[in-house]
C-alpha cells in the first residue's frame, strides 16, 4: 500500500475492492429493462411479414441503444424483412423515437432513458388514475424504430456505434475531470484499455469492464480489521477513510474526490448538474437527501425529516434512500460511463 | 425491471408507499414544482474560448452566453464567429479536457467546471483530446 514512495500509480484491480463494492457494482451492471421495438409501419418495405415487426427484449440497463442495432437488425433479417429489402438496410440511419412521438437520445444509457420515460407518462393527464411509478406493472418501453431519414439537426450526432463509442469516452473523461480535476486516469489508459472498456459495454462483460473501469472508478477503502464486520446489505453506509487519522489517505478513495459526476433528471426535463463534494462543510458525508433537498428543494423540502412526501429518486431504477452517500454511491453503482443518474418522480 | 436478488430493500411489486393521503393536493404542489424548474434561466455566463495548435484567434475571447443555453449552441455560435460552414472539421473542450455533449446545459457546465468566472471552451480543427 506505499504507492506514494514509488512514481508509478499503484492501479487498484477490480479484485481488490471489497466484496460489498464488487457486489453493488455486478448488481448495477446486471441491471435490465424491457423494450418493446416497433418498426415504423410506414417504413416497413413491401413484402415484409407484418405482423412480426416487433421486437421484444431485456436490454442492459448500462448499455446503449446503438449496440442493440446488431441484434435488431438480426431479427428484422430474419423474420421480417425479404432478401431484397434486408440488403437495403442502411444502420447508419436508425434512430429511435418513443411511443409520445419524442426523439430518443440514443447517447443516454438504455436504463435512464427507460426510467427517465416511465416517469414522463405516469405524470400525463392520459395516464391511467392514480398509480404510484411503483405499483405500476413494470411495462416494456415502447420504441419506434426509424430506418430512414433521421433528423440530423436534433440529433446532433449521427447514432453510429463509433460515434457511440466518442460520446461514451467523454462521459468517462468529464467524470474523471469532476472527480479529480483532470484526466490523468483517463489518459493515461494504453489504447488497448480504452478499446477494452468499451469493448466491455459492447459486449456486456462485466469482468473486461471492471479490468480497465477499477483504474479509474474510485474506490470504497475496506473496513479495519479490528472494526465491526461489514454492515448487512441493506445498509449503504461505510466510515469513509478520511475520517480515520491511522489510515493513509487514499489516492483513489471516492471520498477524496473533487465531485462526484451526478446528474438529475426531472420529467420532462431539466436535466442538473452541479458540484457535489463527498464531504459537507460540517464534516459529515454528504447523503443524497442533502443533494436533492439542496438542488430541488421544492420537491424535497429540506425541513421533513421524513422521505419527501411530493416526490422519489430512482437510481438504477430502484428507490434510492436518502441516507445514501454520495460518494458510496460514485463508486459502487455508476453507470458504465462513470455517472450516477438520478431519476426523480412524483409520488401520485 | 428484473428482480435482482440481494438488492436493498428493493420494494415488492405489490406494497403501497406511504404517500400521505392528501394525495391530490401534494400531486399539485409537485406538479407546479416541475414547472418552477423548467423554467429557463435567463441569465448569462461567460465563456472564454481558447484556439488550440492551428484554429484561428478570435478579436474576441470572451462571450456572454444564455445559461439555458446548450452546448450544442456554443458551438454553432462559434462557428459563426470563425466563418465556418458546417463541414468544416470543429473540436470543442472544456479545460483543454473532455468534450462535452452537445445537449449539456452551459449552465451545468459552468457549474461543474468555470475557473474564475468564465468557461474554457477551447476549440481546434483536430481531434486532441478526443
Amino acid at each position: 500500500m506505499s504507492a506514494y514512495a514509488t512514481t508509478r500509480h499503484h492501479s487498484p484491480s477490480a479484485f481488490s475492492a471489497s466484496a460489498s463494492t464488487t457486489l453493488y457494482r455486478r448488481l448495477t451492471w446486471e441491471g435490465t429493462v424491457p423494450l418493446e421495438i416497433r418498426v415504423d409501419p410506414n417504413e416497413l418495405p413491401a413484402n415484409s411479414d407484418r405482423g412480426l415487426e416487433c421486437y421484444y427484449m431485456q436490454a442492459p440497463r448500462v448499455s446503449y441503444l446503438p449496440l442493440l442495432v446488431p441484434e435488431i437488425r438480426r431479427f428484422l433479417m430474419d423474420v421480417v424483412f425479404d432478401e431484397a429489402a434486408s440488403k437495403m438496410l442502411k444502420e447508419e440511419d436508425w434512430w429511435f423515437e418513443s411511443e409520445s412521438r419524442t426523439l430518443i437520445k440514443w447517447h443516454w444509457p438504455i436504463g435512464l432513458i427507460y426510467d427517465n420515460h416511465i416517469i414522463s407518462s405516469s405524470i400525463k393527464p392520459s395516464a391511467q388514475g392514480s398509480t404510484s411509478y411503483l405499483n405500476m406493472q413494470v411495462t416494456p418501453l415502447k420504441l419506434i424504430l426509424h430506418l430512414a431519414s433521421p433528423p440530423t439537426d436534433k440529433l446532433l450526432l449521427s447514432p453510429s456505434a463509433e460515434a457511440c463509442k466518442q460520446a461514451f469516452m467523454g462521459q468517462l473523461k468529464e467524470a474523471d475531470f469532476l472527480r479529480w480535476g483532470n484526466t490523468k486516469r483517463m489518459t493515461s489508459l494504453r489504447k488497448a484499455e480504452q478499446d477494452g472498456i468499451w469493448e466491455g459495454v459492447k459486449e456486456h462483460n462485466f469482468d473486461d469492464y471492471w479490468r480497465v473501469a477499477a483504474k479509474v472508478t474510485p474506490t470504497i477503502a475496506p473496513a479495519r480489521p479490528n472494526s465491526p464486520p461489514p454492515p448487512p446489505s441493506g445498509s449503504m453506509h461505510t466510515r469513509p477513510p478520511s475520517a480515520d487519522p491511522q489510515v493513509a489517505p487514499d489516492r483513489d478513495g471516492a471520498y477524496n474526490v473533487r465531485s462526484v459526476p451526478v446528474r438529475l433528471y426531472l420529467p420532462d426535463g431539466p436535466v442538473l448538474q452541479d458540484l457535489v463534494p463527498p464531504m459537507l462543510e460540517d464534516g459529515s458525508p454528504h447523503t443524497l437527501g442533502h443533494y436533492l433537498s439542496t438542488h430541488i428543494p421544492l420537491l424535497f423540502p429540506p425541513s421533513s425529516s421524513s422521505d419527501s412526501d411530493l416526490a422519489f429518486a430512482l437510481i438504477h431504477g430502484v428507490l434510492a434512500p436518502s441516507e445514501a452517500e454520495m460518494a458510496w454511491l460514485g463508486a459502487c453503482m455508476p453507470g458504465a460511463d462513470g455517472w450516477i443518474n438520478v431519476c426523480v418522480g412524483i409520488a401520485q | 425491471m428484473a428482480q435482482v436478488p440481494g438488492s436493498p430493500e428493493e420494494p415488492s411489486r405489490n406494497t403501497t408507499l406511504p404517500w400521505s393521503g392528501d394525495g391530490g393536493e401534494n400531486l399539485l404542489e409537485a406538479i407546479q414544482a416541475l414547472d418552477t424548474y423548467k423554467k429557463k434561466d435567463p441569465s448569462k455566463v461567460v465563456v472564454r474560448f481558447k484556439a488550440v495548435g492551428n484554429a484561428p484567434i478570435m478579436k474576441q475571447n470572451f462571450y456572454k452566453i444564455t445559461a439555458a443555453n446548450r452546448f450544442q449552441a456554443v458551438i454553432q455560435f462559434l462557428r459563426k464567429e470563425l466563418g465556418w460552414r458546417a463541414g468544416d472539421p470543429l473540436f470543442t473542450y472544456i479545460n483543454l479536457a473532455f468534450s462535452p455533449a452537445p445537449d449539456d446545459t452551459v449552465s451545468n457546465l459552468y457549474k461543474s467546471f468555470a475557473t474564475e468566472g468564465h468557461l474554457i471552451v477551447n476549440y481546434s480543427t483536430t481531434a486532441a483530446w478526443g
